[in-house]
């Protein structure tokens, strides 16, 4: 279950990647803007990652 | 930046990759899997930091840095929209390498084959990936030839930087095929990264430090700090550019190739988790970079110079300015070697082992060591031709590529995907991006890096719609994919 919530919000962190620096932060004009908003969209990526493979623990092969 | 510095630091770099490629050899590889694929025994950390390095590219801190310097921070959401892509390894790295397992894949597109019950399938994914690849590998080539020409304004001619990378590529790649090839990356990829952390910082801190450096761009460029800035990152741009790399992790053979390769499910994981956390920082490490260009030399007419111009700048002491330029150089050897390498397998399994009939492992082999060569010779001629814009050829590959993808997420997804939805989104959709291309690139105002993926996903469905599914392999197959996947994550 935590996998699936966690495959869902990538897809939702996916588009607002896209609608957020377009739509919202058109006017911000500092390393804060869009910059910032793209840069915490790739830390979430990574600890989305980790809770969607927390399962993929196993050496078995 | 003198001569003797700059081939003192390559002669190193050779000789310390030749080293670490001589001592990876673990006895003569005799079958396919054991040439391309480790003989799927990779670790994951080794796997994480070759995955790194044959993922990023001169593109990052020579085109990645010119697309910041010419069009701003859009250049940093181009990048994260691909990373945040990268999660499909979540999703189809288990599947990919429970199905590479019980069915001895070498090759994506073998997989394909397999599962649509028709090799023609292989067939034409492995001479799509052989046309659109070549580019791409020249593409990193060239990069190259501007970084080694630029830094030595000219001492090093374009061509003669493009042959060293090419002759290295070899031999990488000969050694121990992809033995050599990921060790060889994951010096190279600490290499990287450390040469381009310790440079950007440099700069940074001379051009008053993080904020300092922003808080001049924003008196002085402050459209650069917005989409879509100066225009170049205009929303249809950006989506065209972006779409097909979201799916790069697995439309592009080289990467998802290395998904047949890890030990076990536990070491995927691992080269998933650090891989991303590489990533993100040498991402985020080539746009500071792209911008500390723009604040320090913002005339450059040429946004591809950007990074060789910054690199003999003042702001950079000649040793250091040689280090990232080797990190840079064996950032593209190693993209190259690790193409090469798919490419020569994709020849050999899916190309001649298919149209000849010849199944014979050791004869496959063989074909896949000669063709390394002439692949290699081909994006050598491509790389000749001097292209004027890196970051946007290395995309167009991406597009020729992405048509693969509605083919192999229904190979895993939808049971009633056929071979004839498979070849006819394949072929159909590439003879929609030609097309495109060859008529100025433009449908109802719409590029073909929007429009690829959309005709490919139509095409298939109508094309399996129309014809009967073979429901009992593809349950099959699925149900062996799916097993990787542990319950109750």
């Amino acid at each position: 279950m935590l996998r699936k919530i966690s495959l869902v919000l990538v897809g939702i962190l996916i588009v607002a990647c896209y609608a957020v620096p377009y739509l919202l932060l058109q006017s911000v004009e500092t390393w804060h803007g869009s910059f910032l908003f793209w840069t915490l969209a790739g830390v979430f990526t990574i600890v989305l990652n980790v809770i969607a493979t927390l399962g993929f623990n196993g050496d078995a092969k | 930046m003198t001569m003797s510095l700059v081939i003192w630091g390559i002669a190193t770099y050779t000789a310390i990759s030749l080293l670490i490629a001589y001592l990876s050899r673990v006895g003569p590889s005799s079958s396919m899997s054991d040439y391309f694929l480790g003989g799927r025994a990779m670790g994951g950390v080794v796997s994480a930091l070759s995955y790194s390095a044959t993922t990023y590219s001169a593109f990052m801190m020579v085109g990645l840095a010119g697309l910041t310097y010419r069009g701003g921070v859009g250049a940093l959401g181009f990048e994260i929209i691909y990373f945040a892509g990268v999660s499909l390894v979540a999703v189809f790295g288990p599947r990919f390498w429970a199905v590479g397992r019980k069915y001895g894949f070498v090759t994506p597109y073998e997989m394909l084959g397999n599962r649509y019950g028709n090799r023609w399938v292989a067939f034409a994914a492995g001479l799509v990936s052989l046309v659109f690849l070549i580019p791409y590998s020249a593409v990193q080539l060239a990069g190259v030839g501007y970084l080694l020409a630029g830094m030595t304004d000219g001492g090093i001619p374009f061509g003669v930087g493009i042959v060293v990378a090419t002759v290295l590529a070899i031999v990488f790649s000969y050694i121990a095929g992809i033995r050599s090839v990921m060790w060889t990356d994951s010096l190279q990829a600490v290499m990287m990264l450390l040469a381009a952390v310790l440079a950007t910082g440099l700069v940074v801190s001379k051009l008053g430090g993080f904020s300092g450096m922003f808080s001049t761009l924003s008196e002085t460029r402050p459209e650069m700090l917005r989409v879509p800035g100066v225009g170049f990152f205009s929303f249809t741009t950006f989506l065209g550019l972006t779409l097909p790399w979201l799916f790069f992790s697995i439309s592009n053979p080289q990467v998802s190739q290395r998904l047949f390769m890890p030990a076990s499910i536990g070491a995927l994981r691992r080269m998933l988790l650090i891989f991303l956390c590489f990533g993100l920082i040498y991402t985020l490490v080539s746009v500071i970079w792209g911008f500390s260009a723009l604040v320090a030399i913002p005339d450059l007419e040429r946004p591809d110079l950007a990074t060789s111009a910054l690199l003999s700048s003042d702001l950079i002491p000649p040793v250091l300015g040689v280090i990232v330029m080797i990190g840079i150089l064996a950032a593209a050897v190693s993209t190259i070697d690790s193409i090469l390498l798919t490419l020569s397998s994709i020849f050999a399994r899916d190309v001649y082992g298919n149209l000849s009939g010849n199944k014979n492992d050791a004869r496959q082999l063989l074909i896949g060591k000669w063709v390394i060569p002439v692949i290699s010779l081909l994006a050598l001629a491509f790389a000749w031709m001097e292209f004027s814009m890196v970051a946007i050829l290395a995309v167009a590959a991406s597009v020729g590529l992405v048509l693969m993808v509605p083919a192999t997420i229904g190979a895993f997804f939808w049971r009633r995907g056929t071979d004839m939805g498979a070849l006819v989104s394949i072929i159909g959709g590439t003879l929609f991006v030609a097309g495109m291309y060859l008529t100025g690139n433009s449908f109802f105002g719409l590029n073909v890096g929007v429009l690829g993926l959309p005709v490919a996903t139509i095409l298939f469905i109508g094309g399996s719609l129309l014809t009967k599914a073979d429901t009992a392999h593809a349950d099959e197959f699925m149900h062996a994919a799916s097993n990787a996947i542990p319950r109750k994550a």
